[in-house]
């Protein structure tokens, strides 16, 4: 064995990266390697509650205790991907009473400071609130942005010596003498960062250990061993609405159940969700009703909603498990805890370790324990950093700066641009020329964007999640061709048109489930846009080559170009022609 | 006391503009109503007829060749190859468009790297023309994030345009702020010679040889004429706008172009107020125009709906359905909103198709397929039965529909 | 006299809500503040931006669609996010507000986040807020102005007070005062008999068989009309005499508008409140409201809804109309125009340019169509661009040149029509047009009045 152990981590999803980086913040020579982009799994299909635990202080209390502690180090060490909105447990005429109280002395077991208001108090605070809520409970809840936060994550464990390699799908788990021994890995570009048309491969790397960190995939990669994993995967809707509605996070204050939770998350609000089994984690139905229902519930407590414009909703799938004696009919009865399976004591198979179940809030603390699990294989004892060092960019800032001076940019440019970038943000932003906004929905820079583009190759949707860059409400129709552009600087031109196009399709697909009033106004707009302006379903460059002669190559006025008959000869004003 | 007129055209955009246009030259006392401003003022500027067939068959070198084997419901075949032509004539007389000079379609540059087949183009993206083999430069500017020149010569290069094509990007002449508006480009170019001289100097310094230059659509708005030429005889080279937008310069030149027609021939307009309802059953007695909640009739013995479609708002929807918000027009669509569209971003989409229905005399039909009133005609965005984007149709349905709505409203007074 | 309450304690550099203040108060509903859900109509198309006379010459300002569903979509919480201090470079022509194909409510974006801005981060003694202050409460100087008419035209255009002001207040040197009436229209119309002489004219001329009911109007006048261009109110009732209507002239405040361009929200809410307590009551009784500033005629119809909650304000709303645009919708004056035909002083080429504010009421084109038939004038319309002073925008030193920069398309225009006299609806156009032309400037209802009142 190395001096140095050589672990490889599978899933680059907010478990994936936080064991990561906690590994390699404790020397491992570390591997990280995920099938898509960062937060291609669950991660990036989450409502982006900063749980306070308040949720689960009623029928989870040490998830509860879990989350308010994990709560407390994320505003510390990821400062520019929280935002503490604060949150309510909203109680309707006809919510239970004594769950309420449930709710209540539940937080104050669990050390969730929480407070009752009264229904006005809870509009003061939220004045979209209904005017029939009775009262509410506030509690710490906060937003969190789980692409920033992984992709920080991901940097921190680079910048401690970690790979990281995305777009690269495991094929195959490399078992010799009933042990796992590293992976086959195939890459779609590369290795290194992915750019389209370069060829990708096949290959093999050797580890000394293995953590399969894949959420609902886990069985897959479980499959390739020989070991049975049975992930429960639960499909749950987010809708997300242009604006927000609210700024602090909304709970219905009632036992568990389907649309009941709307988060403030950076220029939107989101709702959530349902809780529903679904056989395959990359093939199951999104449909109609489940957004219907957001709405339609969720009025209940916020009535503009109703009226609200959405621009698209998403589906996440929860990787949830539970020992296989357990037996759970209903999804949401399976805990939401985590299970680290080691594979040596469970199936006999030395090498690897599953990560399954549990939640994004206390990702940090779940890759501690992983970490911790790693060491003791090696005998190594090293403490855990990752609860008291920063993460990139969480660094001390400030977002009250005079964006003019020090950047050029409008205020509420320059301020968001500084909440996205935290202590990077001089680093970034400070350009000798000028430095035009590249998507005007979300306040997104041409500086901006360029850093993205330094860390992601030519992949625009890494570009989008790390800056937020066409998630606004024209969902890419005025900027997609932008970044195009921006990607053109750096890659070919034949590269930058296939980002393109996957960029197009990919903001298509969420906003396919918005398709009505405001946002199928809008799409229409972007499909004029980009099909009668730009002719982008008609490229010629993807096609055949076309007989230009065969068209009308202009009248015959070719000297000084078309224009030389049609000049105004109405004398004019004395501006200098 | 209503407002009275012999036609009330409802709506602002290219089609109430030529409905309008049309019949004012006909000597009809003709009004046009339009809440806010069309989405002409969006478009690029370029006057397309047909450029794919629905089977997405294309670029078609013969627009006019092609109509008569469209589906029945298409507009053009209300129309027919005459009407579209006639119509095309009525267009031509009114603006400086070139393009007219043949049947065959142009195919132009667009800010997205493409060429586009159109029918008609203005004189200031003239001299672009893709089967011109010039060579050409394309000039950006450093903030101007719409219009990238590298990247567009590189894209047109892949197309396989027939003559050598370079971009680069230089800075405007000025200290502008990075957000600075097109419309400030062009009223520095249209008024400040100091400007003019820096911004020659700045391509002359990054060019070499090419006959023909193309410029981001910023070449001033009301004197467009005489900044274009006045760089091309400072350059000695053909200069070009390269079409893009929203926003878009050439849009509202257009759109300025055919209100002063208008004027000319002697139209009324007022825009500002929408008409929200109307009074009658078999025919149209009057509208209803709101004005800060007060509904002022509006009325005429004929009426044309120009409202435009999704994007005009003519057509609106909600999660239950699409409408006509004004008429309550039939609009035939699917029950299910998962079935309005397609699941690939440029798949066949129905909802691009929604609109109104009509008979051959453009009058609008109910469910039953019978015409909802008397004096009600549709034309432009609002019909249905053909997606404009992908057919590169717009603007000639537009113009087309509009011409026949007038013309066939005119022969009823 | 409705008129007789003194104004004088108001104090620029006080707000004369004093401690009290809060936005609260200024928005009773905490949700008229977060405007964030306006922005779900904005499809980013950009139309408000071409048609923002102050973009297309000052790059500083960043545009409509940045200012109003950009921004307002941007922030986040209510308290430490910071309006863009470019808010106080829009004229509040609202030029955007009538181009939005999308209905965003960029007006009530625009004033509401200008009012935030001077509430929050613009400082209470700086000479700008003093000056803007100042501005906004024309009808105060005017109303002190009116009791010496002819000293105060003098020295408010002596040049070295113009110096000064231009100095130390930033009040351009090169504007001229308006010339302030030796009698205000309030004055005349007293002297005149009132209410009940108007009564006595309007019976005379009505047909025997009108409904005495439909013809009662209530005339908001506004301060030029008052203090200054009184020629224009005292048309305005011939006219409606003329034509059979009574008129009557409620007590009334300034309409606010130069208070929303400026900010000054609770200075407008507090005139706001008086002018639609007189008016709601007269509306009840059957009144129509009728203004001939199309500022004023707009901030009744539109600014006051979209930003304040008073009783009866949307029914004021609904009944306010421009005189212009009330006399072609209710009576037959399109023709009786078309058969008289005009002599005298006014039998004038008109170079007529339609305010930004008539032209979000969709009355751009009025005059013209009006006139057209009118024998004895000619009328041109000088085109859609904005004059450029935009009421106080014009009035400030560092808007001064922006302000003629942005009218020098309709000064050009006005040089190439036909005659030398002008025409607008909106008095602050037209101190613009004669500023820029050196033209008179004449409203449409002193024309209507030469054409159909006898002498």
């Amino acid at each position: 064995m190395a001096a140095t152990p050589h672990v490889l981590v599978i899933g680059g999803g907010s478990t994936g990266v936080g064991i990561a980086r906690d590994l390699a913040m404790r020397e491992f020579d570390v591997t990280l390697l995920e099938q898509g982009n960062l937060t291609h799994g669950t991660t990036g299909r989450m409502h982006g509650l900063l749980h306070s635990g308040g949720r689960y202080a009623v029928a989870d209390q040490a998830s509860a205790t879990e989350c308010i502690e994990e709560n407390r180090v994320l505003r510390d060490i990821a400062s520019h991907c929280v935002e503490m909105t604060g949150g309510l447990f909203v109680k309707r005429p006809e919510d239970d009473e004594s769950y309420f109280q449930d709710k209540l002395s539940g937080c104050e077991e669990c050390g969730i400071p929480a407070e009752v208001v009264s229904g006005r108090e809870a509009r003061q605070m939220e004045p979209h609130l209904a005017t029939d809520i009775d009262k509410a409970i506030t509690v710490p809840d906060g937003a969190v942005d789980p692409f920033r936060l992984v992709v920080a994550n991901a940097a921190s464990a680079q910048e401690h010596g970690a790979r990281v390699e995305t777009h690269s799908k495991v094929r195959d788990l490399l078992v010799e003498d009933g042990e796992v021994v590293g992976v086959e890995v195939e890459h779609d570009s590369g290795p290194g960062l992915r750019v389209h048309g370069v060829e990708g491969g096949r290959e093999e790397i050797r580890a000394d250990y293995v953590v399969n960190a894949t959420g609902a995939w886990a069985g897959r990669i479980g499959d390739m061993a020989g070991v049975d994993i049975e992930v429960r995967p639960s499909k749950g809707v987010m809708t997300i609405m242009n604006v927000r509605q609210v700024d602090t996070v909304i709970n219905r204050c009632r036992p568990k159940g389907d649309a009941d939770i709307i988060v403030p998350h950076e220029t939107t609000a989101i709702l959530g969700t349902t809780d529903e089994e679904v056989a395959d984690p990359e093939d199951y139905p999104e449909e109609q009703w489940e957004v219907d229902m957001m709405i339609d519930t969720l009025k209940e407590l916020v009535p503009m909603l109703e009226e609200a414009r959405t621009i698209r909703s998403f589906w996440g799938v929860r990787p949830l498990y539970e020992p296989p004696d357990v037996g759970s009919e209903d999804p949401t009865d399976i805990t939401r805890d985590f299970f680290l399976l080691d594979h040596e004591e469970r199936d006999g198979l030395p090498g690897m370790t599953s990560i399954v179940g549990g939640k994004f809030t206390t990702y940090r603390m779940m890759g501690e324990q992983i970490a911790d699990h790693v060491c003791n294989q090696f005998g190594i004892d090293r403490a855990c950093r990752t609860a008291d060092v920063p993460l990139p960019g969480s660094e001390d800032f400030s977002v009250l700066r005079d964006y003019m001076d020090e950047f050029g940019l409008r205020s509420p440019i320059g301020r968001r641009s500084v909440e996205r970038l935290g202590s990077r943000a001089d680093e970034v932003l400070q350009t000798a020329g000028p430095n035009p906004t590249v998507c005007e929905c979300e306040g997104v820079t041409r500086a901006e964007v360029q850093d993205a583009i330094a860390q992601s190759g030519s992949d625009l949707n890494a570009v989008r999640i790390r800056t937020r860059a066409s998630m606004g409400n024209c969902q890419g129709g005025f900027c997609s061709h932008r970044l195009a552009s921006e990607l053109h600087g750096e890659y070919e031109e034949p590269i930058a048109r296939r980002a393109w196009d996957e960029l197009l399709q990919e903001r298509w697909k969420g906003q396919r489930h918005a398709l009505w009033g405001q946002q199928l106004s809008q799409a229409a707009l972007n499909y004029a846009l980009h099909a009668t302006t730009q002719n982008r379903d008609h490229d010629p460059a993807d096609g055949e080559s076309l007989d230009f002669s065969a068209f009308d190559s202009g009248t015959d006025d070719r000297t000084t170009g078309a224009a030389g008959t049609d000049v105004a000869a109405d004398g004019g004003h004395a501006d200098g022609y | 006391m209503a407002i009275d007129s012999e036609l009330l055209v409802v709506g602002g955009g290219l089609a109430g503009l030529t409905t309008a246009v049309t019949a004012a030259r006909e000597g009809v006392d003709v009004r046009l109503v339009s809440y806010k401003q069309s989405t002409l003022r969006n478009a690029s500027g370029l006057v397309d007829v047909l450029g794919y067939t629905p089977d997405g068959e294309g670029p078609l070198t013969d627009p006019f060749a092609a109509i008569p084997e469209l589906p029945d419901d298409h507009p053009y075949r209300t129309v027919g190859v005459d009407g579209v032509r006639s119509a095309m004539d009525v267009f031509d007389e009114v603006t400086d468009y070139r393009g007219g000079h043949t049947d065959t379609n142009a195919l132009l540059p667009t800010h997205g790297g493409t060429v586009k087949p159109t029918a008609r183009y203005p004189p200031g993206a003239a001299a672009g023309v893709a089967s011109d083999d010039r060579d050409v430069l394309l000039v950006g500017l450093q903030s101007m994030t719409d219009f990238d020149a590298p990247h567009v010569a590189a894209h047109l290069e892949a197309a396989g345009v027939p003559f050598d094509v370079s971009g680069v990007t230089i800075q405007f002449p000025g200290d502008l702020q990075a957000d600075a508006k097109v419309t400030r480009y062009a009223k520095l170019l249209e008024t400040d010679p100091a400007t003019r001289d820096g911004f020659v100097e700045r391509i002359e310094a990054n060019r070499s040889g090419q006959q023909r230059i193309g410029l981001p659509a910023v070449l001033g708005d009301d004197d467009h004429d005489r900044v274009r030429t006045h760089l091309e005889s400072e350059l000695g080279a053909a200069v070009f706008e390269v079409p893009s937008g929203p926003p878009s310069l050439p849009g509202l030149r257009l759109e300025d172009a055919l209100f002063s027609a208008l004027d000319s021939a002697g139209g009324s307009f007022e825009t500002g107020n929408p008409v929200v309802d109307y009074e009658g059953d078999d025919r149209i007695d009057h509208v209803l125009v709101e004005k800060s909640g007060t509904e002022v009739p509006y009325s005429a013995d004929q009426y044309v709906l120009a409202t435009g479609g999704l994007v005009g708002k003519g057509i609106d929807s909600d999660r239950e359905g699409v409408y006509e918000p004004i008429f309550d027009c039939h609009v035939d669509h699917a029950e299910d909103r998962y079935e309005w569209f397609d699941g690939d971003v440029f798949g066949d989409h129905p909802f691009a198709r929604y609109g109104v229905d009509t008979d051959d005399r453009l009058r609008v039909l109910d469910a039953d397929g019978d015409p909802q009133f008397d004096n009600l005609r549709a034309a432009g965005g609002v019909l249905g039965g053909y997606d404009y984007a992908a057919e590169k149709s717009g603007s000639g349905v537009s113009i087309a529909t509009g011409y026949h709505a007038a013309t066939a409203a005119t022969e009823e007074l | 006299m409705s008129d007789a309450e003194d104004p004088t304690t108001f104090s620029p550099a006080e707000p004369t809500t004093g401690e009290e203040f809060e936005p609260v108060e200024v928005f009773p509903d905490n949700d008229d503040f977060d405007l964030r859900p306006g922005a779900d109509n904005c499809y980013k198309c950009s139309t408000c931006d071409t048609n923002c006379p102050v973009a297309e010459v000052d790059d500083d300002f960043p545009g409509p669609k940045f200012q109003g569903p950009e921004q307002w979509r941007l922030t986040q919480t209510d308290d430490d996010y910071e309006i863009d201090d470019s808010i106080t470079s829009c004229s509040n022509c609202l030029r955007c507000d009538n181009a939005c194909p999308s209905g965003v409510p960029l007006s009530q974006m625009h004033n509401t986040a200008r009012g935030r801005y001077v509430d929050e981060q613009m400082s209470k003694l700086s000479v700008e807020y003093i000056r803007n202050r100042i501005l906004a409460n024309y009808r105060t100087s005017a109303w002190l102005a009116s009791k010496v008419p002819r000293l105060s035209t003098f020295v408010m255009n002596n040049s070295a007070v113009r110096w000064v002001m231009d100095k130390t207040m930033g009040i351009p040197k090169e504007r001229d005062f308006p010339a302030f009436a030796t009698e205000t229209f309030q004055e005349w119309w007293a002297k005149r008999g009132g209410a009940d002489e108007s009564r006595r004219r309007a019976r005379q001329n009505r047909p025997d068989d009108a409904d005495p009911s439909d013809y009662k109007v209530a005339y908001f006048h506004g301060c030029y009309s008052n203090y200054n261009t009184t020629q224009v109110g005292k048309a305005m009732v011939r006219v409606y005499e003329e034509l059979g209507f009574e008129v009557v002239v409620p007590e009334q405040k300034c309409s606010g508008t130069p208070m929303f361009a400026n900010g000054m929200l609770d200075d407008a809410e507090r005139h706001a409140k008086v002018n639609v307590s007189s008016m709601s009551d007269l509306v009840e009784q059957g009144y129509d409201a009728i203004a001939s500033c199309t500022s004023c005629s707009m901030a009744l119809r539109q600014e006051y809804p979209e930003l304040f909650d008073i009783d009866g304000i949307e029914k004021v709303s609904e009944n306010t109309y421009d005189s212009v645009e009330y006399l072609r919708i209710h009576t037959d004056i399109a023709d009786r125009l078309s058969e008289a035909t005009v002599e005298g002083d006014l039998a004038e080429e008109f170079a007529y340019h339609a305010p930004c504010h008539g032209r979000n009421q969709g009355l751009e084109r009025q005059a013209v169509e009006l006139f057209a038939e009118l024998d004895g004038v000619g009328i041109e319309d000088v085109g859609d661009s904005c004059s450029g002073i935009s009421g106080t925008y014009g009035w400030k030193s560092e808007k001064y040149e922006i302000s003629m920069e942005i009218g020098q398309p309709m000064f050009d225009h006005m040089e190439d029509s036909a005659g030398e006299t002008g025409m607008t609806e909106c008095p602050t156009c037209a101190m613009q047009m004669e500023h820029g032309t050196g033209y008179d400037v004449r409203h449409p209802l002193e024309l209507i009045e030469a054409a159909i009142v006898e002498a």
